[in-house]
């Protein structure tokens, strides 16, 4: 069985394809070429020249051929722009989510066909698993701190049954240990943790570049007072501190970005909790539900999932928590979970 | 090349034994590629890669060229020389590219009367590298010595599938690449009409008459000359090729191929076809799985990530051919069987895909 494997050059993706190598699959391995990095910090992150080589030498090494393919196009329209509108509309967006539904995963598996391949492996922490009727169930990895279900909540029920996730019961250390076994040059290489079209994490700088904006405004509290200075809304996002410049005094957070206004509302650490969410967009990974149910919700990647009854709406679904949760953000995922599997998610309004 | 290996390891500017029988493969190289243009062996000069020699040709002609002057070019020239000719225009040198619609070269007229009074120098394509469009440099080059143009033609395309001719073509320079008749790559030549003065682009020593200084590849030289010794059996081989490439444009064209640079005269080693709804890296990528290498745009430019400059300027409205581009090349040793086999590896792969 031919079996396209999905290269980013980190060690993760790397190491999938060896362990499918070693379990004598015919591989093709293939990194995309998503975005031009700039700045000074650019080795060691998604997208810069030497992750695409870092790639093309496990190929080399294992033995099976890789191809770089071009993918800038979509994904600046289906994820750098949305990005940029999402802050720019008072939201914060979770851009991987984007990249991996509307980019990684569909164009794998369109090359997979183009290409003759029957499944598309990737390094994600993940499981897919067959249930008796034959319908593929997504699972959380076996490595709850480095899970990546989250960010495959929406890829339909026909894609899920071509993808292998040969990491999905290792944890990272086990990764990077058949990393050293296995030979894989770069084993040792460390992760990249933060936004891969970002320069050095400046998300600020990036937006005013990019949409040739710089919009100061008004910082206010709950009553409407007058409290501080903003240097653009999408500096922020709810449950930050940092940033706010408002002096002494209690703590306060970014309760709310309200873009018409142009305005920031900051509140205190109690103000920040709500018990319910509710979404929009939103993809189910079986038939969609149509009454409520009992799951858990995970309303950010570094969330752990919380109880919350499930009621499906026109829109989408509301979550009600069973206890208050900190800092729900619009824009996020909100991604439903029972138990280990995923079953939907959606995007908080 | 290997006998050079071991006879010939030393550098052939010294005077030593082991230097002077480098110097003699060296100087036996260039007469023998001198011989297959019919050119005097004094008069051609030993550069690395074609791009090299291209550069050298443009650059080294135009050095000192007043600054409202113009360049006469194609539309659809190797990167090569289109980049090459770019970085003139920071000096304030104008270039006017000629269009080649559907890859049909302008006839004598037409040429000459882009030639214009500021008109320094022009720099055309004999062959095309993409789609083996055949441009008419003689008539050209007639033009061009009418009004006392001199012209540099890039024939790294055209020799050993044309017969080249120094006196018959009439240019002030001519551009010849090793690879392109077989031999090693990293080395070319230019021929320059004798007298003809040539700025050198690197700075040193003395080789080549200080017109390109530096100890020569002389491996890859040895592997030139022999190449080109072997450059009329080639020619003789390529008259068998046509039926091989129109068979095999048909089974493209069966697949659902679209052929470009058909709308003028092109050599037989090549087609290059354009699959709606495939990316052109995508379906070399496909077809490699299967064991057929094949190219999308000029191997040159594919790491640029951009559609093929050439096929967008012989089809402006129709950008899905640039996009989704496939160049097959045969050449002397090609045999019915491989065609069989490459058609067969085109119907499979673009089965996966149909046309929108």
């Amino acid at each position: 069985m031919r079996v396209l494997v999905a290269m980013s050059g980190g060690v993760d993706s790397s190491v999938a394809a060896a362990l499918l190598a070693e379990q004598g699959h015919d591989l093709v391995g293939v990194t995309f070429h998503l975005w031009d990095a700039q700045g000074e910090d650019k080795v060691g992150r998604c997208c810069a020249p030497e992750d695409r080589d870092d790639a093309r030498r496990t190929a080399e090494h294992i033995g099976f051929p890789h191809y770089v393919i071009d993918e800038r196009a979509a994904f600046r329209s289906h994820v750098v722009e949305p990005f940029l509108d999402s802050y720019l509309g008072g939201t914060t967006p979770a851009p991987c989510v984007a990249c991996n539904q509307h980019v990684k995963v569909t164009r794998l598996i369109e090359l997979a066909d183009r290409f003759g391949c029957d499944v598309v492996a990737t390094g994600h922490y993940a499981r897919v698993e067959s249930s008796e009727d034959g319908t593929a169930r997504l699972l959380r990895g076996r490595d709850l701190h480095k899970d990546q279900s989250y960010f495959l909540y929406g890829v339909p029920q026909r894609v899920l049954e071509r993808l292998r996730f040969p990491l999905g019961d290792l944890t990272k250390d086990r990764t990077r240990a058949e990393g050293v076994r296995l030979g894989v040059p770069n084993a040792q290489k460390p992760d990249s943790q933060e936004l891969c079209f970002v320069p050095d994490g400046d998300v600020g700088g990036f937006v005013e570049r990019e949409r040739q904006v710089s919009q100061r405004g008004e910082v206010r509290d709950r009553e409407g007072q007058l409290v501080g200075e903003h240097q653009g809304i999408y500096r922020f996002t709810v449950g930050q501190r940092r940033g706010l410049g408002l002096g002494g005094g209690p703590a306060r957070y970014v309760l709310r970005v309200l873009p018409e206004d142009n305005t920031v509302v900051v509140g205190e650490d109690g103000d920040l909790f709500a018990r319910q969410c509710e979404t929009t967009s939103v993809a189910w990974c079986g038939p969609a539900p149509e009454a409520p149910f009992e799951a858990q919700v995970r309303v950010r990647y570094r969330h752990a999932p919380a109880a919350a009854r499930v009621i499906p709406t026109a829109r989408g679904f509301v979550a009600e928590f069973a206890e208050p949760q900190r800092a729900i953000t619009p824009g996020q995922a909100a991604v439903v979970y029972r138990g280990d599997e995923v079953v939907g998610g959606g995007i908080i309004a | 090349m290997r006998q050079a290996s071991e006879a010939a390891w030393a550098n052939p500017s010294s005077i030593h034994r082991a230097g002077r029988a480098a110097k003699a493969l060296v100087e036996r190289a260039r007469v023998a590629v001198a011989g297959s243009i019919g050119a005097q062996a004094a008069d051609v000069i030993f550069a690395g890669g074609g791009t090299e020699a291209c550069n050298l040709a443009v650059l080294g002609l135009a050095h000192d060229l007043p600054p409202d002057s113009e360049i006469l070019t194609t539309e659809v020239e190797h990167p090569a020389v289109e980049r090459a000719l770019q970085s003139l225009q920071a000096r304030g040198v104008r270039l006017r590219r000629l269009p080649l619609p559907g890859g049909r070269a302008p006839a004598r007229e037409v040429f000459a009367g882009w030639l214009e009074e500021r008109t320094r120098l022009a720099v055309i394509q004999w062959v095309n590298h993409e789609t083996g469009s055949i441009l008419p440099v003689e008539a050209y080059a007639q033009a061009c010595a009418e009004r006392g143009i001199p012209l540099v033609v890039d024939a790294s395309q055209a020799y050993g599938k044309l017969p080249v001719d120094v006196a018959r073509l009439g240019a002030s320079a001519v551009v010849l690449t090793s690879s392109k008749i077989g031999g090693p790559t990293g080395a070319s030549a230019l021929w320059l009409e004798r007298c003809r003065e040539l700025a050198p682009l690197i700075h040193g020593g003395a080789q080549e008459r200080g017109r390109r200084p530096g100890t020569p590849d002389v491996l890859a030289l040895v592997g030139f000359g022999a190449a080109a010794a072997q450059v009329p059996a080639r020619l003789t081989a390529m008259q068998g090729l046509a039926p091989l490439r129109d068979s095999l444009e048909q089974a493209a064209q069966a697949a659902g191929g679209h052929v470009n640079g058909a709308a003028g005269p092109r050599v037989a080693t090549v087609t290059n076809v354009s699959f709606r709804g495939w990316r052109g890296e995508i379906l070399v990528a496909a077809l490699d799985l299967e064991g057929l290498c094949a190219s999308s745009g000029a191997a040159c430019s594919s790491g640029l990530g951009a559609p093929s400059p050439v096929l967008t300027a012989m089809y402006p409205e129709a950008p899905w051919r640039a996009e989704s581009a496939l160049r097959l090349s045969l050449g002397p040793t090609t045999q019915p069987h491989e065609i069989t086999h490459a058609s067969e590896i085109l119907r499979r792969v673009l089965a996966r895909a149909p046309a929108p």
